[in-house]
């Protein structure tokens, strides 16, 4: 087992590697000059070739590439380029707290009720329950983030249409994770406004992988529900509840596991649209600026920290399998 | 409910709250109730009037300008406003090596080269000395970039300073969070009238409907920026209540001059004659724009009225450009390309339409149009470079001077591979000449007479269609009291006040 999860990391630092290395070559062959970028209209030739000199831009491929390597080696992710004097690791300490919340409660809203519908859909399966929560299902995948998330804000006039705290508020705390910290410092106000402001755009958020759970769980409940194994649980008097908990539900949730893994990657990186109509400061929207902005240093930077996550995201599902699924504890054994 | 907190929604964050570092609508908008400079725009027109400055005087040849500061004023954090203090400000925009400056990115930096040296004459006064007299220095010294910055501040944040940013204006800052909002206070210690309100609060949506649906609900109390239709329906909404002014900018088609047969002038004159630009201002302003005569906006001094103006008249547009395809030999359709670019400015609210409308009105002319839509840095790196034929472009001013729009968009020495604002590449003798000595003549009836002359010749050259002056409106809650939109379209809620409901 050990030596799998050594196999694994090695795997996901090489993966790590490529991944930065592309966003790398990839910002530097794009046909605009991020630096002239910067000044708008209003380019001043001077300033713009002292600039690229400082930054080294005007340097061949390799030399800059070092460069870059040995500034992530030392833990410095650098400056931003369109925000001048803004470091990016102050950046990343409130987009990276902010998102992490965001997706938690997403996710709170999703797995729960996705196991919930889905199981109730398999045990009546072609029948009403069955047709109506694979209906709304489909209606979840499908219906558009952007509009889901106007739709609410006008539905609930008494929530707040955005941000992470009302107008004004200046927290007394050490991180950002506003939610979080203001618990467990028990200052219990500042948490509950922060709750406030999680709804709404956890529930935009939940809407795909709560559909997508429950489909899931439905399929490999009724996989399982056709097994021999099952047959005889019932017929030796075992009560439908028992039977869901502990023969059924452990064989499903492999693959329930799998896809809230994934879907938690697409959470943490690409939440945009909610985060856009919130104005949720997150991890999603500070790319798709910089992208905008043609803040390179920052998509660099932040390239990483996504590629970070989904290896330490693959590793964990790893880790979890190795756990729950006896074939494989097995396997690795031997 | 009674508060003094007055909640500005807005369509984007600031980049940078140091002066000198940004060139971003949104940075200005907090900039200018943080930071004054020596001079200041009058509270409703664009006169110059003093600011931290109370008088000035100008030497005979117009080289040395000397400015009286204002006694007892004083920077957020007590530091003294005094003639070191203004020194400090322009060194930091002007030597290129200065130990508090932290980037190089200094957009206005062009604005303020002609200056030749800059001294402190006593506690209260400066001298600034010019490398040859400048019509418009007075106006670059109103601009925010040479926003007084203190010098104390400056060098306790380093680098930071732009995240604290310390001035002298009626405002001082609290807090920034990024994409979240930018907190500031009344400044109690302000030299003049204190701000009517004791806390303002920037708040970005980068959603318009949103913003929308916060000013129906008060959550916001100003909302810039709107699309015109919105702002149509916010205008029978009751409690809120619209502004407008006539904005300082020119929307319009540059014709990339050095590319045949573009370089012909009879060319550009028929795709003047076939554009309606009436209906255009319907079909992609809503009908909330001003029909563009020349490039200087009719409300800024310098505009010429006298010139003849081209009605749309298609029949003409083809007669021509069948003469110029016999004349020149080139053969009809006339294959060009329209460069767009894919977000929307104030003067170009919406580019895509815009492009489609121009694309239909060419190609019954004679014309055969390819429209290619680039991100905005790609579009105005490109056409700085000359690579479009037609494109779509616009400019805001700066300081309200012509200078600022016919020297910056069609002097010769503006063509420049970065950074060159005569995308049109035109070159003509004898209006860089006008705008020269436009430039160097002190007397403003004198440079109304060359800009008119200018205006005339470029009229006839076209190599620009002027299409549009784009006013600026938002929408406010009605108990916003005292905050007038001013001319320049500067934010200043110096005025404002939130009255008791």
């Amino acid at each position: 087992m050990f030596a799998m999860l050594v196999q694994r990391l090695a795997q996901a630092v090489v993966t790590m590697l490529i991944a930065v290395l592309a966003i790398f070559v990839a910002v530097r062959v794009l046909p605009a000059n991020p630096v002239i970028a910067q000044f708008g209209q209003h380019a001043v030739p001077e300033k713009i070739e002292k600039e690229m000199e400082e930054r080294g831009w005007n340097k061949p491929l390799w030399q800059q590439a070092i460069a870059f390597v040995g500034q992530m080696m030392q833990g410095n992710l650098g400056e931003s380029f369109a925000r001048p004097g803004e470091r990016i690791s102050t950046r990343l300490s409130q987009a990276v707290p902010a998102t992490l919340e965001l997706t938690f409660a997403a996710m709170l809203i999703a797995i729960p009720l996705g196991v919930v519908v889905g199981t109730v859909a398999a045990l009546w399966r072609n029948t009403w329950p069955d047709w109506i929560s694979m209906a709304f299902a489909l209606l979840g995948v499908s219906i558009p983030v952007f509009f889901l998330a106007i739709c609410l804000i006008v539905a609930f006039p008494a929530m707040p249409t955005g941000k992470r705290l009302p107008p004004g508020t200046l927290p007394d705390l050490y991180t950002e994770f506003y939610f979080f910290e203001s618990l467990l410092r028990g200052k219990f106000q500042l948490a509950a406004a922060s709750a406030r402001h999680l709804v709404l755009p956890a529930i935009a958020l939940s809407t795909i992988p709560l559909a997508v759970v429950s489909r899931v769980t439905r399929n490999s409940m009724l996989e399982v529900f056709d097994a021999d194994y099952l047959r005889t649980a019932r017929a030796k008097g075992a009560s439908l509840m028992r039977v869901i908990a502990r023969h059924a539900f452990p064989n499903a949730s492999l693959s329930v596991l799998n896809i809230v893994g994934f879907q938690l990657g697409m959470l943490l990186s690409g939440a945009i649209l909610t985060e856009t109509v919130f104005n949720w400061p997150g991890l999603g929207r500070y790319v798709v600026d910089a992208i905008r902005d043609y803040d390179y240093s920052v998509v660099q930077a932040c390239a990483l920290v996504l590629a970070a996550i989904f290896v330490t995201l693959n590793l964990t599902l790893d880790v979890l399998f190795l756990i729950f699924d006896p074939r494989l504890r097995e396997a690795s054994r031997s | 409910m009674v508060t003094d907190t007055l909640i500005y929604g807005r369509g984007g964050d600031a980049n940078a709250l140091d002066p000198v570092h940004t060139d971003i609508g949104e940075s200005v908008k907090v900039i200018v109730n943080i930071f004054e400079p020596l001079v200041a725009y009058d509270d409703e027109t664009l006169d110059l009037v003093p600011g931290v400055a109370e008088s000035w005087e100008t030497s005979d040849d117009g080289r040395e300008w000397t400015f009286k500061l204002r006694p007892n004023v004083k920077f957020h954090d007590g530091t003294p406003l005094n003639a070191e203090a203004v020194v400090f400000t322009f060194e930091r925009i002007l030597d290129p090596d200065h130990p508090h400056v932290h980037s190089n990115i200094i957009p206005y930096y062009s604005s303020y080269t002609q200056i030749e040296k800059i001294e402190a004459v006593d506690d209260l006064t400066v001298k600034f000395t010019l490398k040859q007299p400048q019509a418009t220095f007075l106006a670059n010294i109103a601009m925010f970039p040479s926003g007084i910055v203190s010098p104390t501040a400056v060098k306790k944040y380093g680098a930071d300073f732009t995240r604290h940013p310390v001035g002298s204006g009626p405002f001082q800052f609290v807090h920034w969070k990024p994409k979240q909002e930018i907190v500031l206070d009344r400044f109690d210690d302000y030299w003049g009238e204190p701000a009517g309100v004791k806390r303002v609060i920037f708040l970005p949506s980068e959603e318009s409907s949103i913003r929308v649906i916060q000013l129906k609900r008060a959550e916001i109390h100003i909302a810039d920026n709107l699309p015109p239709s919105e702002v149509d329906g916010l205008e029978k909404t009751p409690g809120v209540v619209v502004q407008s002014t006539p904005g300082i900018n020119i929307g319009y088609l540059t014709m990339q001059t050095q590319k045949p047969p573009l370089d012909k002038p009879e060319v550009r004159q028929a795709i003047c004659y076939a554009i309606d630009r009436d209906r255009l201002i319907e079909v992609a302003y809503a009908g909330h724009a001003q029909r563009a005569k020349t490039m200087v906006p009719p409300t800024l001094w310098g505009h010429s009225d006298d010139v003849p103006g081209r009605e749309v008249d298609q029949q003409k547009a083809k007669q021509l450009l069948e003469e110029a395809s016999k004349k020149y030999g080139f053969s009809l359709p006339v294959k060009l390309e329209l460069f767009v670019m894919d977000q929307p400015r104030p003067y170009m609210q919406q580019p895509r339409q815009t492009a489609i409308f121009i694309k239909d009105a060419l190609e019954k002319v004679g014309f055969q149009v390819e429209i290619i839509t680039n991100d905005i840095g790609q579009h105005f790196q490109r056409m700085t470079r000359g690579e479009h034929q037609l494109g779509l472009s616009g400019w805001s001013a700066d300081i309200a001077d012509p200078h600022n729009f016919l020297h910056t968009l069609l002097h010769s020495d503006n063509i420049n591979e970065i950074g060159g604002n005569n995308l049109s590449q035109y070159k003509n003798e004898e209006v860089d000449k006008l705008l020269d000595a436009a430039q160097f003549e002190l007397d403003k009836e004198k440079r109304t007479e060359l800009y008119k002359q200018a205006q005339q010749l470029i009229f006839e050259d076209a190599p620009v269609l002027p299409l549009v002056h784009v006013p600026v409106r938002i929408a406010q809650r009605d108990f916003v009291e005292g905050y007038k939109l001013h001319p320049s379209s500067q934010v200043r809620l110096k005025t404002a006040r939130i009255a008791e409901q």
